[in-house]
């Protein structure tokens, strides 16, 4: 039996642009879990189905727009990144501690303080950690760090999308997303290490 | 041949692995990491960074939402609720 072919996003955005509202439930269908996933990664689970709503229903109210010069995800990752950055916008934040206390630490000859063992130890997180405590604590961990570079770390090492796709979905250098990343790994590894029972 | 400290090492690392570091810092991160057990097992804590901050927060979507996202869409395009898709 022939498997009926799967319709392209390029194809079905096409189609919803001209109002076929079937290939917008099937956009909806086929993303909504990249989408959740995206902005419980950017806003956290309590707030990620408002921003998936206002996400979609921009993306929709966008169709038009869409120039099919970009792959239609990275689009799309466009819009909800930015419906979650205006969402963290307009809520109060309760304060939280940053990270910054994690980066690494040299001596006076710029040698790490620590030895090899303490350093290695964040590698090993996710088998010394109960699973359910270390979901807790990244979640955690990623509401802490500064949303400039939660956004750039989200998309970059989360998503997995490539550091040019990120400098298109902010707006920024690529030089840029790399100094963002690299910043939110050091934190996020001292994190982890701190953790994993031994300080950075 | 520079001969580079842990410190510029770690400021250099996204850079190096994004392949846009000069070619001869990039031989010298190469040799110093290759001699310093330090390094060493710093660049696998940040290497294994992105592989553990992602498997720990890959939230599933909630089945409630999946239901209601789609009625919410239709509601806003003026649609009435469909019986079957």
């Amino acid at each position: 039996m022939a498997v009926p072919e799967q319709a392209t996003d390029e194809a079905l955005v096409s189609r919803a642009a001209l109002g076929d509202n079937h290939a917008f439930d099937e956009i909806t269908i086929r993303y909504q879990a990249r989408v959740y996933r995206l902005a419980c990664r950017l806003v956290g689970s309590d707030d990620a189905p408002d921003v998936v709503q206002e996400g979609f229903l921009s993306v929709y109210r966008n169709l038009a727009s869409f120039r099919h010069e970009s792959r239609f995800g990275t689009w799309l990752y466009r819009i909800v990144t930015n419906a979650a950055l205006m969402h963290l916008r307009a809520r109060t934040r309760r304060p939280v501690e940053s990270l910054e206390a994690f980066l690494p630490e040299f001596d006076a000859t710029g040698s790490h303080r620590h030895e090899p063992a303490e350093l290695q130890v964040a590698a090993r997180a996710d088998e010394l950690l109960d699973r359910r405590f270390l979901a807790e604590q990244a979640a955690a961990a990623l509401d802490r760090l500064p949303d400039l570079y939660r956004s750039a770390f989200v998309l970059r090492d989360l998503e997995e999308l490539s550091t040019a796709d990120v400098a298109r979905v902010l707006g920024i250098e690529p030089a840029t997303v790399r100094q963002r990343v690299h910043r939110a790994r050091l934190m996020l590894r001292g994190y982890l290490t701190a953790l994993a029972g031994v300080t950075s | 041949m520079t001969d580079i400290s842990c410190q510029t090492g770690v400021e250099l690392l996204m850079d190096y692995l994004e392949g846009v570091v000069p070619e001869d810092m990039r031989t010298s991160l190469d040799s110093h990491v290759a001699g310093c057990p330090k390094c060493t097992a710093f660049v696998a804590s940040y290497l294994a960074t992105p592989r553990i901050l992602r498997d720990a927060t890959a939230a599933a979507v909630p089945p409630e939402l999946q239901r209601s996202l789609l009625a919410f869409l239709r509601a806003k395009r003026g649609e009435g609720p469909r019986q079957k898709d």
